[in-house]
C-alpha cells in the first residue's frame, strides 16, 4: 500500500516537473492543459485515498489498544485490592495488637493505683496513730518522754525537799543531844556533890570511930556503927564513880550520835544541781523535738490528701483506656469500608467491551460508600475528646 | 567560816553574815545567834555576800530560823546570794519560801 502510493507521488512529481518546463519553455496548449489537469485529480484521489488507509489503520490499532487498556484496569484494580487487603490486615492486627496492650497496661496502672491508694491510707492512718501518740491522748496509760521528763524534774524536786526536810530534822535531833549533853554535865556536877557528902560522910564516921576508941569498953557498939557507917560511905564512893562511869560511856555515844547526824544534815547538793541541770536541759531539748515532730507531722498530714487527689486524677485519666477502646472499634468500622472496597474490586470483571459500564458501576459503588463512611463519622461512639470531663470512680 | 550577828538600834533588825562555807560547822553558832531573839515582829537578814558554798545543812539551818520567826510574827530575808549559792536555792525553791533579794 505505502510502496504504491509513493510510485504514484513520484510518478506525479515528474509529470508536474514536465509540465512546468512546457509552460515556461514552449507555449500553452491544450494536450498540456489536459494533461495537467488529469495529474492534479489523479494526485488529489491518491491523496485521498492514502488518508482513509491512514484512518483505517488509526482504527485498527485503536480496537487493539482498547483490549490491552481493560487488561490493564483490571490488574490495576486487582493489585489495588490485594494491597488494599494486606494493608486492612495490618491494620487489623495492629488495632487488635494496641488493644491488648492498652488492656494489659491499664490493668497494670489500676492496680497500682489501687495499691498506691491503699498505702496512702495505710500513711494516714499511721500518722494519726503518731499524732495521738504525740499528744498523748490515745492511751492514759502510754509514757511520752515528755510526762517522763516532766516527771523527772518533779521527782528531782521531791527529792530535794526531802533532803532538806532531813537536814532540817537532824539539825533538830542535833540541838537536843546538845541538851541532853548539857543534863549529863549537870549529873556530873551532882554527882560530884554526892561524893562530896560521902566524904564527908568517911570522915564523920573515922570521927566516930576515934571517939568510941576513947570511950573504951562503952564505946564499943558504937564503934561498930561507926565503921559500918565508914563502909557505906565507901560503898558509895564506888557507886558514885560507877555512875559516872556510865554516864561518860553515854556521852561517847552521844558524839557519836552526833558524828551521824552531823553526816545525815550535810547532803552536797552540787551534784543535784548537775542533775537539775540536765533535766532542764532534756526539757528544753524534748520541748524543740516535739515542736518539730508536730510541724513535720502536720506537714505530712497534708500530703496525703494531696497523694489521694493526684490518685484519683490518675484513675479518673485511666478512663482513657475506654475512649481507646471505642476509637479503635469505630476504627473497625473503616476498615470494614476498606473490605467492602476490596469485595467490590474483587467481583470487578470486565466484559468484553463493558468497561465503561463497569467503571460507573464502581464509582457508583465508591460513592455509596463515602456516603455510609460519613455517616457513620458523624455517628461515632467516642465524641469525648477530653480527659478531664467525666468522673471515674475507683472499680 | 564565820558567823556574824548585828542587831539594829530598835532591836528589830538582825543581820546574820555568814563568811566561806557555809555547812554544819556552823549550826551551833548559827544557832545562838538567833536562839535568844524573842520578840515579837523581828525581820532576821541573811546577809550571803561573802558566802562561798551552801549545803543542805545550811538550808535546814535556813528553815529553822525561818520557823523561830514565824513563831514570833517574824520573817526571814536572805540578801547578796552569790550566783552559785543562789542556784542552790533555786534547786531547793526557796524563793517561793521566803524573799530573796539578789
Amino acid at each position: 500500500m505505502k510502496n504504491k502510493q509513493t510510485l504514484l507521488l513520484w510518478l506525479g512529481g515528474a509529470v508536474a516537473i514536465v509540465m512546468l518546463f512546457d509552460l515556461l519553455f514552449m507555449q500553452v496548449n491544450y494536450f498540456s492543459i489536459i494533461c495537467a489537469i488529469l495529474l492534479v485529480t489523479t494526485f488529489v484521489f491518491l491523496i485521498k485515498e492514502d488518508n482513509n488507509s491512514n484512518a483505517i489503520q488509526l482504527a485498527n490499532e485503536i480496537t487493539g489498544n482498547n483490549s490491552l487498556n481493560e487488561q490493564g484496569i483490571e490488574q490495576t484494580l486487582t493489585s489495588i485490592a490485594s494491597l488494599l487487603n494486606q494493608q486492612m490486615s495490618i491494620i487489623d492486627t495492629e488495632v487488635d495488637r494496641a488493644s491488648g496492650l492498652i488492656r494489659d497496661a491499664v490493668t497494670g496502672i489500676s492496680g497500682s493505683f489501687k495499691y498506691l491508694k491503699n498505702l496512702s491510707e495505710d500513711q494516714q492512718q499511721m500518722l494519726n496513730t503518731v499524732i495521738s501518740h504525740q499528744q498523748g491522748i490515745s492511751d492514759d496509760q502510754s509514757m511520752t518522754i515528755e510526762s517522763f521528763v516532766h516527771d523527772s524534774s518533779a521527782t528531782l524536786e521531791d527529792f530535794v525537799k526531802v533532803i532538806i526536810s532531813t537536814s532540817k530534822q537532824s539539825l533538830e535531833a542535833m540541838s537536843f543531844t546538845n541538851e541532853m549533853s548539857k543534863q549529863l554535865e549537870g549529873i556530873f556536877s551532882l554527882l560530884g556533890q554526892v561524893e562530896g557528902l560521902a566524904s564527908q560522910t568517911n570522915l564523920l564516921a573515922l570521927n566516930a570511930a576515934i571517939e568510941a576508941a576513947r570511950a573504951g569498953d562503952a564505946g564499943r557498939g558504937f564503934a561498930v556503927v561507926a565503921n559500918e557507917v565508914r563502909a557505906l560511905s565507901v560503898n558509895s564512893t564506888e557507886l558514885n564513880n560507877d555512875i559516872r562511869e556510865e554516864i561518860s560511856k553515854a556521852q561517847v555515844i552521844i558524839k557519836q550520835l552526833q558524828h551521824s547526824v552531823e553526816t545525815m544534815a550535810s547532803a552536797d547538793m552540787t551534784s543535784t544541781l548537775e542533775a537539775k541541770n540536765r533535766v532542764s536541759e532534756m526539757v528544753e531539748h524534748v520541748g524543740e523535738v516535739n515542736v518539730k515532730t508536730n510541724t513535720v507531722v502536720e506537714e505530712l498530714t497534708l500530703l496525703s490528701p494531696k497523694i489521694n487527689e493526684t490518685v484519683e486524677i490518675g484513675i479518673r485519666s485511666l478512663q482513657f483506656e475506654d475512649l481507646t477502646h471505642q476509637t479503635l472499634a469505630s476504627l473497625k468500622n473503616n476498615t470494614q469500608t476498606i473490605n467492602s472496597l476490596y469485595q467490590a474490586l474483587n467481583q470487578f470483571d470486565i466484559k468484553q467491551g463493558g468497561s465503561g459500564e463497569q467503571l460507573k458501576m464502581l464509582q457508583k459503588q465508591c460513592q455509596q460508600f463515602i456516603q455510609k463512611a460519613e455517616y457513620e463519622n458523624e455517628h461515632r461512639s467516642v465524641s469525648q475528646s477530653s480527659m478531664e470531663e467525666g468522673e471515674v470512680e475507683l472499680f | 567560816m564565820s558567823v556574824k550577828k548585828q542587831v539594829s538600834d530598835n532591836g528589830e533588825n538582825i543581820e546574820i553574815s555568814i563568811d566561806g562555807r557555809f555547812d554544819f560547822s556552823l549550826h551551833q553558832h548559827f544557832r545562838d545567834s538567833y536562839a535568844n531573839c524573842k520578840e515579837k515582829g523581828q525581820v532576821f537578814t541573811i546577809n550571803l555576800a561573802t558566802a562561798s558554798y551552801m549545803d543542805s545543812s545550811a538550808l535546814g539551818m535556813i528553815l529553822l530560823l525561818k520557823d523561830h520567826a514565824e513563831s514570833h510574827s517574824g520573817k526571814v530575808v536572805i540578801v547578796k546570794p552569790s550566783e552559785s549559792v543562789n542556784k542552790i536555792l533555786e534547786i531547793a525553791q526557796f524563793h517561793r519560801l521566803l524573799t530573796i533579794e539578789r
